[in-house]
């Protein structure tokens, strides 16, 4: 879940506080808990992945300014026609093909303010703009730049001065010489020629995702009048993260003008987009949803904390719309759960189903419950280990003949194929548990992953015990109590496994039917394992003892 | 068990003695018994430990014995000062002459003189040693009461001697550098003994009866029991190691979680280890670019393995739903779904598949579902995390079911299977659900903590599996539940494989998940 941390003071009078006093408890309806405190900073961690807009400072103090007022705020109302352009180069559907821009004019940039505007940037590319690939974000001095501003490829010999460098480098020496450069190559892989923003004097603003320019993209404290691009792979990331940095300026005083973009087929788009989704709501939904009577609510005051605007009651219906930095209303549900946020859940009186059920427990547990009672009663002990395990443990080690199912991107070869068999996980336990006293017989239940013939695979449930220190007639002994008392018939058939001694193994017979193995364990896999005893086992999927 | 040993002979000895003529001194018992004093004491020994005699009187006693200076006088005949006496009485009359005499090394002589002329027995006239008193004082007394008693073995007590002679005796027999000394004052204790109920059964015991170890079935059958007297067993020694067979404490713990789920009315789901992603997420309403999809948040499986594609029509439905809501209700999330990602195969990362799995398989309306299900995150292993580990989720579905149903299963789940005294309920987002609530439960000491979450399934998960009443979607954390119960800090250490270890860890089960309080 994306973390932020803000300097304590900005943010306190961004949100209209006083001082921290129940921040924890006012941060709940937001989704997001707060993280830690000092003098200085404030961390805070947001837990609704679909709301990128409460990533930033502004985002928080608006939803904790709306959620203690109860009144909705103006975002973007009084945009006026575009009076500057981008036109975007027929190349950029390979490379990068979205863009959205805007200026911000009339706030002075100051200190905290410019940290504030670098981590919104950041943590927007970073986790919402998946690591810049579906959007970048780049802030400009705006008097620097002669508009039209072309967004276009060039060649990688084309040489700028970036941000933060001493001098002039061609494209390709950013890539491989800038740390920027050498972090984000990855998205630009393949590529013969890269994205770039130019102003209409020629001057490359910026070469985006990776670095913007010394000249026109340095932005510093005292400034006022601002430019600002997002460009990236998905459109609706691109738009979207815009539109959010636009409501942010607008919060912190800034006046939005917006910028046309004009894609080659046509399709020219005005940015900031104002998404402004309108939602309605059956009253019958609400009041079923909820639990309370839809029309005992004060819907206006509940859709204003959420900060909606244009509320409309009707004698069946409510329809709101969403503030432009939210694109998650996807569904009246949407809407609803906005509602019952904005009663405060602790409001809401609980209650138990009242439908009556039975329960039951599923019938492999039930068998497995009646198992282990048995192997109880035999002096054994229960293991519980993991699924995921090497494939050395299974297949060198115990030299299992049937292959694990591998993983294909393991974090460790240590965890990097799945069970199929649990004698290897009771034979671990045998190689470090020389210490412990004996007898050592141990047993475990637990699911295991079989390949099937046509290339599916299925979840078994399987019984091994092990005894250390004895021999295959102790083993036996242990799987005869459990056919005994649950009336199955067993025999034995002598077999070839690796696993186990020669003339010293079998296949378990139960009631006629070849259901599993047993045998003592050949001292190559004592070795192999380090165990200094001898050790008999046996496994069988559970279902065969039923 | 362990059986008080057979009496020694020596105790035999004393108990006899004792039995006969009780109580008796230490002087007493010793000439009954004629035993020696080493023997005596180590008899006492044994016998007051085992509770067999006790102690009626004790008296301390003061006596004199002789050092080694001691013993070289009486085996002289005489003491230095006394011999010089004489030698003055015969006319000697200066030390030098006295010394030529080697009866005593020159050393005894000199001190002797020097004591004698202390004591005023000898005197100096005109540089010649002179007599000054005829009895020799003490020197004589001495003699007579102390080294010829000792000689005849009596014992001297010093506080029968008189005063001054005590008082030259205690000040011959120094407390330190006594080897040399003449005389020793040893202080002893002399105890009165008598023998007690139990040294009297002993006793009788060890004379006659036969004495009886392990009862055997031919005791039993032939009645010899009769005769015989058991031998008494040692009952205050720790009991002996016993091997037991035991269910894993981490078995229990969730036996325990699947027992209340039980109570309440929930049916169990049970499911695959491995799944394809369509159940996995997009049966649930994750978009196929959501954050948490990332390729390293699931375990995927080999190429070769797939798990079985849905249904077609449940796959067009959520299909639909993904791209443009379907019949939802709702626009979708507007992307072009992938089937190719959809059928890719990986391991279970949450539990929330099993419910998917449960409503796309026409459950019961009322019905309420629970799973214990294992579950697989891209994480490294350490205190905290388990390449897989269960979490416990379910489903409860009906056609009046509403928030306030939703926040009543959390409250119930709260007090029932945590025991929480406290309890708030929390906005939260899951993808699936909306709305969505968490239970945040106060801990006695670490404060409030998330134990669950809950939510209403979205439409859009449930319309497509072909569910039409509202279902709320719940799950319960188990891991820090279970380190709690077991009083464990290290997650590993629920999957130990050293017995050792596991054989260490103690559990009250009953005591698990808020105990009797909930009974």
């Amino acid at each position: 879940m994306p973390k932020i941390e803000l300097p304590l003071q900005d943010f306190l009078s961004l949100s209209g506080l006083k001082n921290t006093l129940g921040l924890e408890e006012m941060l709940e309806p937001l989704k997001a808990e707060l993280d830690g405190l000092d003098d200085q900073q404030v961390k805070i961690e947001l837990n609704d992945t679909n709301r990128p807009d409460l990533w930033t400072a502004e985002g928080v103090a608006r939803g904790l300014r709306c959620y203690r007022t109860g009144k909705a705020e103006e975002h973007l109302a009084r945009l006026g026609k575009p009076d500057k352009y981008i036109t975007v180069a027929d190349d950029m559907a390979e490379v990068r093909p979205f863009i959205a821009a805007f200026t911000a004019t009339g706030w002075t940039v100051d200190e905290k303010g410019l940290e504030c505007l670098i981590t919104a940037q950041e943590k927007l590319a970073s986790s919402f703009g998946k690591e810049r690939r579906t959007a970048a974000i780049g802030f400009y001095a705006l008097d620097r730049i002669s508009f039209p501003v072309s967004y276009r490829t060039t060649a990688p010999e084309t040489s700028f001065h970036p941000l933060g460098e001493e001098n002039v480098m061609t494209i390709a020496e950013v890539l491989e010489k800038t740390e920027a450069g050498v972090k984000y190559a990855g998205l630009l892989n393949g590529m013969e020629n890269y994205p770039v923003l130019v102003d209409s004097s020629g001057e490359i603003l910026s070469f985006p995702p990776v670095l913007n320019s010394n000249c026109t993209g340095r932005v510093e404290p005292g400034q006022s009048r601002l430019f600002c691009e997002v460009t990236g792979t998905d459109r609706h990331t691109v738009n979207l993260t815009a539109t959010i940095l636009a409501c942010n300026l607008e919060d912190r005083g800034a006046e939005i003008e917006p910028v046309e973009i004009r894609y080659p087929n046509g399709r020219n788009t005005i940015t900031p987009v104002i998404f402004s989704d309108t939602l309605t709501a059956d009253l019958n939904t609400v009041s079923s949803v909820i639990g309370e009577d839809a029309s005992d609510l004060d819907l206006k005051f509940l859709l204003g904390r959420m900060d909606y605007s244009g509320i409309q009651l009707n004698s069946d219906s409510v329809t709101a719309v969403m503030p432009p930095y939210r694109r998650d209303g996807i569904h009246p549900m949407d809407l609803i759960e906005d509602i019952a946020i904005a009663i405060g859940l602790n409001n809401i009186q609980p209650v138990l189903p009242s439908e009556y059920t039975v329960g039951a427990a599923a019938p492999v547990e039930a068998l497995s419950a009646g198992i282990k009672l048995l192997l109880l009663g035999t002096g054994c002990e229960e293991i519980i280990r993991p699924v995921l395990t090497s494939g050395e443990k299974i297949t060198a080690f115990t030299g299992t003949p049937e292959l694990p199912i591998a993983i294909s991107n393991p974090m460790t070869a240590e965890y990097g194929v799945v069970s199929n068999t649990l004698l290897p996980a009771l034979l671990e336990v045998e190689s470090v548990s020389g210490h412990a006293a004996f007898p050592h017989n141990i047993f475990t239940v637990g699911e295991v992953l079989r390949r099937n013939q046509d290339g599916t695979c299925r979840t078994d449930v399987n019984l091994a015990v092990t005894a250390g220190d004895a021999d295959l007639g102790r083993i036996h002994s242990i799987l005869g109590v459990i056919c005994h008392f649950r009336n199955l018939e067993l025999k034995l058939k002598e077999a070839d496994d690796p696993r186990f001694i020669p003339g010293r193994s079998a296949q378990v017979i139960i009631s006629g039917r070849v259901s599993g193995i047993i045998g003592e364990i050949h001292p190559r896999v004592l070795e192999a394992w380090g165990i200094t005893v001898p050790v008999a086992g046996f496994e069988i999927p559970l279902e065969r003892l039923r | 068990m362990s059986e008080v040993r057979d009496l020694h002979p020596l105790e035999k000895a004393l108990l006899q003695w004792l039995s006969e003529n009780s109580p008796s001194t230490d002087i007493q018992s010793l000439e009954g018994t004629g035993m020696d004093q080493g023997s005596y004491r180590r008899a006492v020994q044994w016998l007051l430990s085992r509770d067999l005699a006790e102690v009626t009187e004790s008296t301390s006693t003061v006596t004199v014995e002789l050092g080694v200076q001691g013993e070289e006088n009486l085996k002289a005949g005489t003491t230095p000062e006394l011999a010089l006496l004489e030698m003055v009485d015969n006319g000697a009359s200066n030390l030098q002459d006295i010394q030529k005499n080697e009866m005593f090394d020159r050393g005894r002589w000199g001190s002797a003189m020097g004591a004698l002329l202390k004591a005023g027995v000898l005197t100096r006239e005109a540089g010649n040693l002179v007599r000054a008193e005829e009895t020799g004082g003490i020197f004589r007394e001495m003699w007579t009461e102390v080294y010829l008693p000792l000689q005849k073995k009596e014992k001297v007590f010093l506080h029968q001697l008189s005063g001054s002679l005590a008082e030259g005796v205690s000040a011959r027999a120094p407390k330190r550098g006594k080897g040399r000394a003449e005389f020793a004052i040893v202080e002893s204790v002399s105890s009165t003994l008598a023998i007690t109920g139990q040294g009297r059964e002993a006793w009788e015991e060890s004379r006659g009866k036969i004495s009886i170890g392990q009862l055997t079935r031919e005791m039993l059958a032939s009645g010899s029991w009769k005769d015989g007297k058991f031998r008494r067993y040692q009952v205050d020694i720790p009991p002996a190691r016993m091997h037991a067979g035991r269910l894993h404490p981490y078995g229990v713990f969730l036996d325990t979680v699947r027992s209340k789920l039980l109570a309440m009315g929930f049916r169990e789901m049970k499911g695959s280890l491995a799944e394809n992603e369509f159940w996995n997420n997009d049966a649930l309403f994750m978009p196929q670019f959501h954050p948490a999809r990332d390729i390293h948040d699931a375990y995927y499986l080999e190429d070769s393995v797939t798990v079985p594609p849905p249904d077609p029509v449940i796959g067009e439905a959520v299909r639909r739903a993904h791209e443009d809501g379907g019949d939802t209700g709702g626009r979708g999330w507007e992307y072009s779904f992938d089937w190719e990602r959809s059928l890719q195969a990986i391991m279970r990362s949450q539990g929330t598949a099993l419910s998917a799995r449960t409503l796309g398989s026409k459950p019961d309306i009322p019905g309420k579902y629970f799973g214990i299900a294992k579950c697989f995150r891209y994480d490294q292993v350490d205190a905290t995390h388990l390449p897989d580990f269960y979490q416990v989720e379910g489903i409860v579905l009906g056609s009046d079911i509403n928030l306030k149903h939703l926040l009543g299963l959390l409250k119930l789940f709260a007090v029932q299977v945590a025991g929480a005294e406290e309890y708030k309920f929390v906005p939260a987002y899951f993808p699936f659900t909306e709305p969505s609530v968490e239970i945040h439960i106060k801990h006695p000491v670490l404060g409030w903590m998330e134990m669950g979450g809950a939510g209403l399934f979205r439409r859009e998960v449930c319309k497509p599996l072909g569910i039409e009443v509202p279902v709320i979607a719940w799950g319960l954390g188990l891991d820090r539940m279970a380190l709690m119960a077991l009083n464990l800090s290290d997650i590993r250490d629920l999957v130990t494989p050293d017995l050792g270890r596991l054989r260490s860890m103690t559990l009250k089960p009953e005591d698990l998940l808020g105990g009797e309080k909930n009974a």
